[in-house]
């Protein structure tokens, strides 16, 4: 990883797909992103991995926030929802619960996300609603021009915190292993095939995937999330490592300082609309209690 | 008004823990099943499981009233403590019945004989040993007392048996056979009672109608609405008076196929709402004031992205936290103009209890129809009150009413935003082929692409407000109507909401005193019937506008939007407005216009 | 500010009501109460046997307006029954459990009708007339045409006895010695009476001794009225009128000596110093006849609850009786009494 940093040019990231089908993933409307924005690998790696798993265009919806990363849904060829603020996570839920037989994605930024939507997504995740949510974590908030985010790092001297930043950054892997997501794993966009696979991986998950996507501002942050910074701090998860063990994530997660790659924690339990079709069969008759009421 | 008819209202007033609102329930439902028309209201105390004050008033009368009276006929008191500072509002000759035997020792004025007044008529009863005796218990002591009541007043005792065994069907066997028995033991007591009030019961009009009627809230009229209006999803978050919507949806919608889910907050309940709306299904949610205003960032979303959703809200006394529990009529400007931007939406505003079912599943079709969000402003006085009401013999709402992908047959990119004659756009699902596209809150354009252009802004907002007057001759639907006297009048009443049935009964009481009035009710707040408003106050010497909120929401609305004046009769009390505020206005602008 | 004296009346009577506005006229400050067991304000019970002639709203033979209470400042206590009376507290408590304070007390409890021990049984079946709603339900019960069987036939049974025939009704009377109670009749003079009686159309039974009521056989009249001879005789309702007995059970315990009644000396106080009485409660002493006598009839009950308001309030006035209480016949051969004349 001590390779020096090469940009990553659209035209050459189109002609590199070009042929292998997947860029019908992509709309008309090109990327409005600043050149070398991590973002691109995301784009591409959405649009390889939902190939590789077959969805449908029509079948797939991407819902956004507000925020760079929030532009994601423009840029390519699914349905969309860009929604507001923060909101990700209940639209998404929403969409889901209208016609699960869709394939739902959200995205959003770390401010999106950790911010203004923090409160959202531990009931996403403890609901375990089939919806695969993707953080495009760059510790900055990259459209309203480089103020500090929940993801920065202490002491970070951005616009709105010129005498440096108190605050503590959050641990966003901690915080969805605590909160019950049924797959937690990590990325980074500097190393686009691994980030691919485990697009997949959280697609193809059955129940609320989160996946941290370590990915620079190339604008507003010179100092901190860069890829050269970033290529010498992350690491492998051990070869070792059991998905099934949260204990064992967890005391992954707490290295911050040199985050790991991969999939963290995993685990099969019954989703959000499992539990509504379960609530179906009840009501109707077609199915008695399970013993788990909470009688009033 | 109910001149030679029945027109008894009882208040039964105790604590909460005397069942006060279920000896409501069961009297109401009894006589609704008699036959009688019946509104009634339940006031609960603030406190969540404590022992505060219940009112549960119920009018019964066998020609249409439309609120509540201010005298009751008949008080029944649970609980002296909480009912003495109530006796007043019984009329001259009417009764109040009362525990006659305390088990507890009271300083003097501490019972109910010290409070009757000499016009009333007092019955006093022992109602605790007569439970303990019948049910070894004295949790029965409510149903007692309605025992006496129908002895008393010669009702059908069987109306009662049967309400009281579908009551307590979900209980034990032994539950309804001790409180039958406790009735029946009230009922005896009640027959040999010697009647002094002149409270009289007639025969309920129209027996035939007797096995139709139904009795429900507005809350319950709105998830009827909805299930009839093949309510798909709702998203709900717990609030004041709005959370029996939620509750009544959880436990039926399932049964009809929909989805229910409560969310971590109102943000997320109208969220999911969109979300929903914006995949193709007839969503939902319900909230109050508090809840709106959280929701209003997502409300604009949905006036933008052009999605469809409605929201019930049901008012609550603000700002703020304000009186959960009290009445009140203060968020029309919310729910008309809250948000960012330039963001009309539909606005409807129910004043009665059936109207609540018509415009719950009208909401729907319309939200569908103009792919908007539709408002559906209730309050709490609406909202828990119950009305006799005849359900429609076949589904009145269309099923489907999407101007769908079928719609656009052009070639090159789906325009999901093009502008029609209607300005309604083809609106592509997801799951469909062929209409891949991005919804934005982002100004855009007719593709859906974000642009920021001057010209296309001006038009979007144009297409966006334009499509909304389809709205105002909406099939099968009451945006406004005239009532009382044809042509010109010396007072007009506009009113709207759950306030127009006092405004109705003033009206009545007016025109029997000789003078001429009319009353419209607006339904539609917005868009506004404009035309059919301005007609109205032509034909009208002065117009007074009654509402429950201090600033005069309504009022402001019409004359802002209007250009006209009109006077205000506002209360900001928390209890429902009082027939006779209005009256009083009424005869002072008669009077004042005839001098 | 003081507490303003606490004058409070128990009944709701001619007495009650006389004490309570004179009560009120020599002080207005002073805050008065009366308790009744009764459901309704102050009626005039003379007024009851218009029931038969048409009278079933008890609105018709109110004394006052209803608004004269408020504009007396006189609170009405009904369905109030005192249980108890604590002299010494100066406190009265209620069948409801309350407890109210007094400063003075009046009582004007009045009397109830007598039924004799061997009849008490039967109370079930027979009918009342002493309040209105007692007159109504006696009223509701008899058939038009139908016939009354009285028992006894005190002043107060007779007055109805006569509305009764007038308006349709038979009477028939089991006299006693309790016939034209409270008049005293002298040996001799007993059996015009009782033929004036028959000139009246009252059908009179005298000599038997009644044992026992029942329920007339299916097809019969409602009621069988029987002998200590095996006879008997049928009606629609059996109503006895054995005169009133002074309702002073409740101030049993309060300390004040008590005979039948409440005994007062001449001035109407009772022998504790807060508490007077007035009306059919009392027995007041007469020295004449060196006993303590009652005094009956709306005109010497009215003037005994004046008489009694103004000696609470400082007077020193002493209770005569009316002169003239003689039962005498009238030109038309009937019955005439000071008693039915108010
Ligand atoms: C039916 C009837 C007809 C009569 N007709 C005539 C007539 O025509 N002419 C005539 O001169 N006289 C008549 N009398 C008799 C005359 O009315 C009485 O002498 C007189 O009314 C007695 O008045 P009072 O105020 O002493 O008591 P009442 O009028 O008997 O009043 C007694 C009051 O005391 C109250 N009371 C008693 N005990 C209690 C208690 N424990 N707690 C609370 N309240 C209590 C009662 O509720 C009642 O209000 C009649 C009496 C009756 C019953
Ligand atoms: C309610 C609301 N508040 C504030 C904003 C302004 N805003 C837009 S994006 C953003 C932060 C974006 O940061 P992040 O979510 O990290 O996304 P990034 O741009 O870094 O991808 C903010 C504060 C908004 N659009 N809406
Ligand atoms: S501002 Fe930063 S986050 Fe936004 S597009 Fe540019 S590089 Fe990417
Ligand atoms: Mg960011």
């Amino acid at each position: 990883m001590t390779e020096p940093l090469k940009p990553v040019y659209l035209e050459d990231k189109l002609n590199e797909v070009r042929g292998d089908g997947h860029l019908r993933y992509r709309s008309s409307s090109l990327p409005t992103w600043c050149p070398g924005c991590g973002y691109f690998s995301v784009a591409e790696g959405v649009a390889t991995a939902l190939n590789r798993l077959k969805v449908p265009l029509k079948d797939a919806v991407i819902v956004s926030g507000i925020g760079c990363a929030s532009r994601f849904p423009f840029f390519m060829e699914t349905y969309g929802f860009h929604t507001l603020h923060g909101r990700t996570l209940p639209v998404a839920t929403g969409v889901k619960v209208a016609n699960d037989a869709l394939t739902v994605l959200a995205v959003g930024g770390d401010g999106d996300a950790f911010a203004i939507g923090g409160g959202h997504i531990p009931h996403a995740a403890r609901r375990n609603a089939d919806i695969t949510y993707m953080v495009f974590d760059n510790g900055i908030y990259g459209l309203t021009k480089g103020q500090t985010s929940p993801t920065s790092v202490e002491g970070f001297v951005t616009p709105s915190t010129p005498y440096e930043s108190h605050d503590r950054p959050l641990n966003p892997l901690m915080m969805l292993l605590s909160y019950g997501a049924s797959w937690v794993g990590q990325a980074y966009a500097g190393r686009p095939h691994h980030l691919t696979d485990m697009i997949a991986e959280a697609v193809a998950h059955r129940g609320f995937s989160y996946l941290h996507i370590l990915s620079p501002c190339v604008t507003f942050d010179k100092t901190e999330m860069t890829y050269a910074n970033l290529d010498v701090r992350v690491r492998d998860l051990p070869a070792d490592h059991d998905p099934s063990d949260r204990l064992v994530a967890m005391e992954q997660a707490t290295r911050a300082e040199a985050p790991a790659l991969g999939l963290f924690y995993r685990e099969e339990r019954p989703t959000l609309i499992d539990g509504m079709n379960d609530i179906a069969a009840r009501a109707t008759g077609k199915a008695s209690g399970k013993g788990k009421k909470n009688k009033k | 008004m109910n001149k030679n008819g029945t027109d008894i209202q009882f208040a039964v007033i105790g604590s909460a823990g005397d069942g006060t609102i279920a000896a409501g329930d069961i009297l109401k439902r009894a006589m609704a099943g008699l036959g009688y028309k019946v509104i009634a209201f339940d006031i609960y105390p603030a406190e969540i499981r404590g022992f505060g004050k219940c009112i549960s008033r119920v009018r019964i009368t066998t020609e249409q009233a439309y609120s509540l009276k201010r005298h009751s006929d008949v008080l029944i008191s649970l609980d002296d403590s909480y009912a003495i500072p109530h006796v007043g509002e019984v009329r001259d000759y009417g009764a109040v019945i009362y525990e006659s035997s305390p088990i507890a020792r009271l300083p003097e004025g501490g019972h109910m004989t010290a409070h009757v007044k000499p016009s009333q008529l007092p019955y006093g009863m022992q109602v605790r040993s007569i439970s303990e005796r019948v049910t070894a218990s004295a949790r029965s002591r409510n149903i007692v007392v309605l025992g006496y009541l129908a002895g008393l007043y010669g009702i059908d005792p069987q109306a009662f048996r049967e309400i009281i065994a579908d009551k307590f069907r979900t209980k034990a066997q032994a539950v309804t056979v001790q409180n039958t028995a406790a009735f029946d033991a009230g009922y005896e007591v009640g027959q040999s009672v010697f009647k002094l009030d002149d409270v009289q019961l007639g025969p309920p009009v129209r027996k035939g109608d007797s096995g139709k009627v139904t009795m429900m809230t507005g809350n319950g009229a709105v998830v009827r609405g909805c299930i009839d209006a093949g309510l798909d999803t709702f998203f709900g978050y717990p609030i004041t008076p709005a959370t029996t919507i939620l509750e009544r949806l959880a436990a039926e919608l399932p049964k009809h196929g929909g989805r229910v889910l409560q969310t971590e907050d109102e943000i997320s309940a109208i969220a999911a709402t969109i979300g929903a709306g914006y995949t193709g299904a007839r969503a939902a949610t319900a909230t109050s004031g508090p809840g709106l205003a959280l929701m209003t960032e997502m409300l604009g979303l949905g006036v933008m992205g052009e999605v469809p959703s409605v929201v019930f809200v049901s008012q609550r006394g603000g700002p703020s936290t304000g009186m959960p529990t009290k009445t009140e009529q203060s968020d029309l400007n919310l729910a008309v103009f809250g948000g960012a931007g330039d963001a009309q939406r539909i606005v409807l505003a129910p004043t009665n209890v059936e109207g609540c079912y018509r415009t719950a599943g009208k909401a729907f079709e319309m939200a569908e129809k103009y792919q908007t969000p539709v408002v559906v402003l209730l309050d709490l006085y609406l909202s828990n009150r119950y009305e006799t009401v005849i359900p429609p013999d076949a589904n009145p709402f269309a099923p489907n009413l999407n101007k769908g992908l079928d719609a656009w047959r052009g070639d090159g990119e789906y325009p999901r935003f093009a502008d029609t004659d209607d300005h309604i756009s083809p609106r592509a699902l997801p799951g469909e082929e062929g209409g891949m596209h991005t919804v934005t809150g982002l100004e855009h354009n007719q593709l859906g692409k974000p642009s920021d252009a001057p010209e296309n802004h001006l038009a979007m907002n144009a297409k966006r407000h334009r499509k909304l007057d389809g709205a105002l001759s909406h099939p099968d639907f009451t945006i406004c109507k005239r009532f009382g006297d044809e042509g010109p009048v010396d007072v007009g009443i506009l009113g709207w909401g759950s306030t127009f049935g006092e405004i109705l009964e003033a009206m009545f009481a007016a025109q029997d005193e000789g003078i001429r009035c009319s009353a419209m009710k607006v339904v539609m707040l917005s868009p506004l019937p404009k035309e059919r408003i301005v007609a109205f106050m032509d034909d009208c010497g002065t117009v007074l506008v009654p509402e429950l909120n201090y600033e005069g929401q309504f009022a402001n609305l019409i004359s802002g939007a209007l250009g006209r004046p009109v006077t205000k009769l506002t209360r900001s009390t928390g209890a429902p407005m009082q027939v006779e505020e209005i009256l009083a206005e009424i005869r002072r602008l008669a009077q004042a216009k005839a001098a | 500010m003081g507490e303003a004296i606490h004058n409070v009346i128990i009944g709701n009577g001619s007495a009650g009501n006389g004490a309570a506005i004179t009560l009120r006229e020599r002080d207005p400050d002073c805050r008065i109460t009366i308790i009744t067991m009764g459901s309704l304000p102050f009626y005039n019970r003379y007024d009851l046997p218009r029931v038969f002639r048409g009278c079933y709203d008890w609105r018709e033979i109110l004394v006052h307006p209803l608004s004269y209470y408020d504009d007396h400042s006189i609170t009405l206590r009904r369905n109030s029954r005192v249980t108890d009376v604590d002299a010494r507290s100066r406190t009265i408590t209620f069948a409801h459990n309350e407890v109210m304070h007094y400063d003075r007390l009046l009582v004007c409890a009045g009397g109830q009708g007598y039924l004799p021990e061997e009849l008490s049984d039967y109370r079930g079946l027979m009918s009342g007339f002493g309040s209105f709603e007692a007159a109504m339900t006696t009223y509701k019960a008899l058939p038009a045409g139908g016939t009354l069987v009285m028992l006894g036939g005190d002043m107060i049974g007779l007055d109805l006895a006569r509305t009764l025939i007038d308006t349709g009704y038979r009477v028939v009377l089991l006299t006693n010695e309790y016939t034209f109670w409270p008049h005293r009749i002298a040996e001799d003079e007993r059996d015009g009476f009782i033929q004036a009686l028959g000139h009246m159309g009252i059908e009179v039974v005298d000599g038997v001794h009644p044992v026992a009521v029942e329920e007339g056989e299916a097809g019969k009249p409602a009621r069988r009225v029987i002998f200590d001879d095996g006879g008997d005789v049928q009606g629609d309702v059996v109503m006895p009128s054995y005169g009133l007995v002074p309702t002073a059970e409740f101030m049993l315990g309060s300390g004040v000596d008590i005979e039948r009644g409440l005994l007062v000396d001449p001035m109407l106080h009772t022998t504790d110093k807060n508490i007077w009485a007035a009306g059919d409660v009392c027995q007041i002493w007469s020295a004449e006849d060196n006993a303590y006598r009652f005094y009956y009839g709306w005109n010497n009950v009215r003037l005994m609850g004046e008489m009694a308001a103004r000696n609470v309030t400082g007077a020193n006035e002493a209770f005569e009786g009316l002169e003239d209480e003689r039962l005498r016949i009238d030109k038309k051969g009937h019955i005439a009494s000071p008693f039915w004349e108010h």
